[in-house]
């Protein structure tokens, strides 16, 4: 994924700041707790198709970014 | 109509889609890419990019990014963006026009052509566009609006059944399009087909003092009488 559009992208819901979770190909939203997938290098930022985080991955990304 | 049933109809459409329907919309994306191409530099989101048929005519040193719900036509944009090299786009996100993951002021034009139509609740589309848009910025928005003839109308409204088939609402209001605080309409211009399409160029924030009463309203052809 461009990294210019990482920069500007936020969570649709919160309007916060995201996360890139590298390793799954997800951006985390602590803050709506949904982590949207990228699919074929294109992010999918609907909250309908996003996976809601467990108490454990919103732990996990306090301290990111 | 609702976001599955507008999904539908374009994953129908996205292999066929330019064919079909780009020599239709091409006079009217041309001129709304024309308005938004006048500063160098210009970050600019298109919301409902689809197959991206407008990408190649921004200039070089914009910055465009595209959004769609469509997956399938998204994909048939990226293919475009690849082969012609198209380094002015930034991005193609799967995102919804009423619920926008951008922040607030960023974009210098916000454009949605043939979209208003489309989406649920155009009101929600156009604070959306306006939230995104920097002050003194554009929104352009090209849609088909209802016929203010008779017979026309009748025959648009006839077609409403139809909506969820073939993805739009066939007779939607110019003066539905939601008036916000401080968008305001600089103009209403024929797009293509007889003024069939309109293209409306809005300008968020405060106008100019003397600019705001006597903007020039281009009449739709079609007056009965």
């Amino acid at each position: 994924m461009d990294k210019r559009l990482l920069d500007i992208l936020v969570c649709p819901v919160t309007k916060g700041p995201l996360i890139l979770d590298r390793e799954h190909d997800e951006l985390i939203s602590r803050a709506a707790r949904l982590a949207y997938p990228i699919r074929d290098g294109i992010p999918v930022m609907l909250e309908d198709e996003a996976r809601t985080l467990s108490e454990e991955e919103v732990e996990k990304w306090k301290d990111a970014r | 109509m609702d976001l599955s049933s507008i999904k539908d109809a374009y994953r129908r459409y996205a292999r066929h889609y330019d064919t079909v329907f780009g020599p239709v919309f091409a006079a009217g994306r041309r001129m709304a890419v024309q308005r938004v191409n006048t500063r160098p530099g210009q970050r600019i989101l298109e919301v409902g990019v689809g197959t991206g048929l407008s990408l190649p005519d921004y200039r070089d040193d914009a910055r465009v990014t595209g959004i769609d719900v469509s997956p399938e036509m998204l994909q048939v944009a990226r293919r475009r963006v690849e082969a012609l090299g198209l380094a002015h786009v930034e991005g193609l996100v799967e995102m919804d026009g009423e619920c926008l993951g951008f922040p607030d002021d960023h974009f210098d034009a916000v454009v949605a052509m043939y979209v208003a139509s489309v989406v649920p609740h155009p009101d929600r589309l156009m604070a959306e566009m306006q939230r995104v848009c920097a002050p003194g910025g554009d929104v352009l928005v090209i849609n088909h609006f209802a016929s203010t003839h008779p017979l026309v109308r009748r025959a648009e409204r006839a077609l409403r059944p139809l909506s969820r088939l073939v993805g739009f609402r066939t007779d939607m209001e110019l003066d539905s399009l939601p008036e916000l605080p401080d968008l305001h309409r600089v103009s209403v211009e024929p797009a293509n087909l007889f003024g069939y399409w309109k293209l409306v160029h809005y300008r968020n924030g405060a106008m100019p003092l003397g600019e705001g009463g006597g903007v020039p309203e281009v009449q739709p052809v079609d007056q009965p009488g």
